[in-house]
């Protein structure tokens, strides 16, 4: 009788069947080569923000620490903190913050609901409509700053102006103390509001529209799924649009109130960037005007990365 | 709501510009039923089910569900649910308000609402994950959550486009079956999308073949696979597809035969008629090897494929390419010559211009070829 046994079968050996991984013999200079193109492809860019903004960030720094008239042969003097005392202490720089939401608050509007509402509706026209019908209401962006302005005066003009007569009033927008901030705000919207749209537009394009066809399917009426579907996957995009609203509403308005207002009147339409260029180029206190420009940036900053965070978690990962 | 959801289309039509996607279509889907739309890619049937839907309105036709014709009722009174091919699960929505979705936007009261989701979770397995997002859940969990959200609201019928295709293999399997057992318990009417053959032959009570828009055809699965009403449809169900080959039919001492050079099967039928030229289908299966010597399809073998039960052994029999399918072993090697033979019955004639099914019909007069 033949006697045997059951053998099990061995595991792959993996390294005969790959075979041996070849050795590495890389010379500095070859390596060099391979990992160098990323870098210098970043090169320019990286650049220009070394020499447009952040060296002037630094100088802006440094510059918040002396005492400086702007005149070239005057010498700059150091004051250690003292200008950020001085900012701190005056009525004005509260004041202006105050101002400066109000213009926030009241540019809300016109960067968030009215493109909103606007790119929802023309959606529904189509073809070469659609198109004309954009051009007109991103029109506006085109038309530069200090020239709408113009016409604007002369729309507002007290005596003479269209509004009033439209409006069948006798107000002297411009001059008065809360019109004025009005005027302001509604102009940079008319402004503003087109590119805001426009943006809006990118971001419904952006939604795959199977989520609207299957919450219709599912019985939802139009308001349901503007409400349920449409706006919550376009949150990103409106948080987006409210980063750029309180981040840069006071730069928007400043072409505007230096044509219309010039900060005024009694200064109702100084917000903090109109300050800023106050101090730097009219009472040519320079090393005041870059402590103000310094506490700026700190807080947009922190205003900023609140605002990021909010939205990176109003984002949902479409997938 | 109507009890009966029979579905009838009646010549629905959409054209895109001078694309027609679906043309002049006429189906009748009875209550109940599991209608396939199966096709390959751009033949419409996307386009098709999108109508059904309401989701895309008809160039021309219209559309009845039961009696009433809604042709023009947005889809949000149809009463129909669909589950798309990406699922469509609301992103920012957990598992059960996606489920719980078309409940709320019936306004039923939140704690029916939470009932039903609960209850449907439970038979499809998701009650541990009605918490999550979508973006949490795997391939095959995403995929019963759009299920599920069709089956919370007992609709009239169920529209599904494709919704195995972004599954693995083995997922596909389990689900396919789930789905037909669904439907076996439901009783409910569903049409579903497919290109899949498999899926088409595994689930329908009845298949819609469609081709660049046409219906192609429409059968029970063995009635499309065994008397398919076109090289199309004969070619497109399969695996490996129909052989089909050029041949002539011939009266041979009083009964008929197809032919070619390296061709001569005979058809089984005594009769006398013209020579016609046709096309001759034979699938791979219904091929035998003849012994040597004996007429059939004489050809040489180019390769041979194991598919583990089954072996596949593809040939070339003058310029045109055979498949032999059969048990493995099939006992055949590249290089070698072989003879094979199918039963008449097993044998396919198609028109040579219209690539439709030809019939035989005894005493017919013959028309002049």
């Amino acid at each position: 009788m033949v006697s045997g046994t059951f053998v099990e079968a061995p595991p792959l050996a993996l390294a005969g069947e790959a075979g041996v991984r070849p050795a590495s013999r890389e010379t500095g200079r070859s390596r060099a080569r391979r990992l160098a193109p990323p870098y210098l492809y970043l090169l320019p860019a990286v650049v220009l923000l070394v020499v447009w903004t952040y060296q002037p960030l630094a100088q802006t720094f440094v510059l918040s620490l002396h005492s400086w008239n702007l005149v070239p042969s005057t010498p700059m003097e150091p004051v250690g903190l003292a200008n950020y005392e001085q900012l701190l202490s005056t009525p004005e720089l509260g004041r202006s913050v105050w101002r400066t939401v109000v213009v926030i608050l009241g540019m809300l509007p016109f960067t968030v609901l009215i493109p909103v509402a606007v790119a929802l509706l023309t959606r529904r026209v189509r073809g070469r409509a659609q198109g004309v019908y954009r051009a007109l209401v991103f029109a506006p962006m085109l038309v530069a700053p200090v020239a709408g302005a113009a016409v604007w005066q002369w729309l507002l003009d007290p005596s003479a102006g269209a509004v009033n007569r439209i409006l069948g009033t006798d107000v002297n927008w411009l001059n008065t103390t809360g019109t004025a901030q009005l005027a302001i705000i509604v102009i940079t919207g008319w402004h503003v509001a087109g590119f805001a749209v426009l943006v809006v537009t990118a971001g419904l394009a952006g939604i795959n529209p199977d989520y609207a066809a299957a919450a219709k399917v599912d019985g939802a009426s139009r308001g349901q799924v503007t409400r349920w579907v449409t706006l919550p996957l376009l949150s990103p995009t409106l948080a987006f649009l409210v980063l750029m609203t309180v981040l840069l509403s006071a730069q928007w308005t400043f072409p505007l109130i230096d044509t219309l207002t010039q900060g005024g009147p009694v200064g109702s339409t100084t917000n903090l960037y109109y300050l800023l260029w106050e101090y730097g180029f009219r009472s040519h206190d320079a090393g005041l005007a870059a402590a103000a420009g310094v506490l700026f940036f700190a807080g947009f900053i922190v205003v900023a990365a609140v605002l990021t965070r909010l939205a990176e978690r109003l984002s949902h990962h479409d997938d | 709501m109507t009890l009966v959801s029979r579905i009838q289309l009646r010549g629905l039509t959409r054209r895109f510009g001078a694309v027609t996607a679906v043309d002049d279509v006429w189906l009748d889907i009875a209550d109940g039923e599991f209608l396939v739309l199966l096709g390959p890619s751009g033949c419409g049937k996307s386009t098709l089910l999108r109508m059904i839907a309401g989701l895309l309105p008809p160039t021309e036709g219209t559309l009845h569900l039961g009696d009433t014709d809604i042709t023009h009722q947005p889809p949000q009174r149809r009463d129909l649910a669909m589950v798309f091919q990406s699922y469509a699960l609301y992103p920012h929505l957990s598992v059960a308000r996606n489920i719980g979705f078309p409940l709320r936007a019936r306004k039923l009261p939140r704690a029916q609402i939470r009932a039903k989701v609960a209850a449907v979770a439970e038979t499809l397995d998701l009650t541990a994950l009605l918490d999550r997002k979508p973006r949490e859940l795997s391939g095959g969990q995403r995929q019963r959550v759009a299920l599920g959200r069709a089956l919370v609201r007992d609709p009239g019928a169920f529209l599904m486009d494709e919704p195995l295709s972004n599954l693995d293999a083995k997922l596909r399997a389990g689900t396919r079956a789930e789905i037909a057992e669904l439907h076996r318990r439901l009783g409910a009417t569903m049409v579903y999308v497919t290109h899949d053959q498999v899926e088409a032959m595994t689930m329908a009570t009845r298949i819609a073949l469609l081709d660049q828009g046409r219906l192609e055809q429409l059968g029970t699965p063995a009635e499309v696979y065994d008397r398919p009403a076109s090289v199309f449809a004969a070619t497109f169900l399969g695996s490996p597809a129909m052989n089909v080959l050029d041949a002539t039919v011939l009266t041979v001492d009083g009964t008929l035969s197809a032919r070619a050079e390296d061709i001569d099967l005979p058809l089984g039928i005594d009769a006398t008629m013209p020579d016609r030229p046709v096309r001759l289908g034979v699938r791979p299966e219904h091929l035998t090897i003849a012994p040597p010597g004996e007429p059939g399809i004489r050809a040489v073998v180019t390769g041979v494929e194991n598919l583990g039960s089954e072996e596949v052994a593809q040939c070339r029999s003058g310029t045109a390419r055979v498949a032999v399918r059969g048990t493995r072993p099939l006992g055949v090697r590249t290089g070698e010559a072989l003879t094979l033979t199918a039963r008449p019955e097993h044998l396919h004639l198609f028109d040579v211009g219209s690539g439709r099914r030809l019939t035989w019909q005894p005493g017919a007069v013959p028309a002049a070829v």
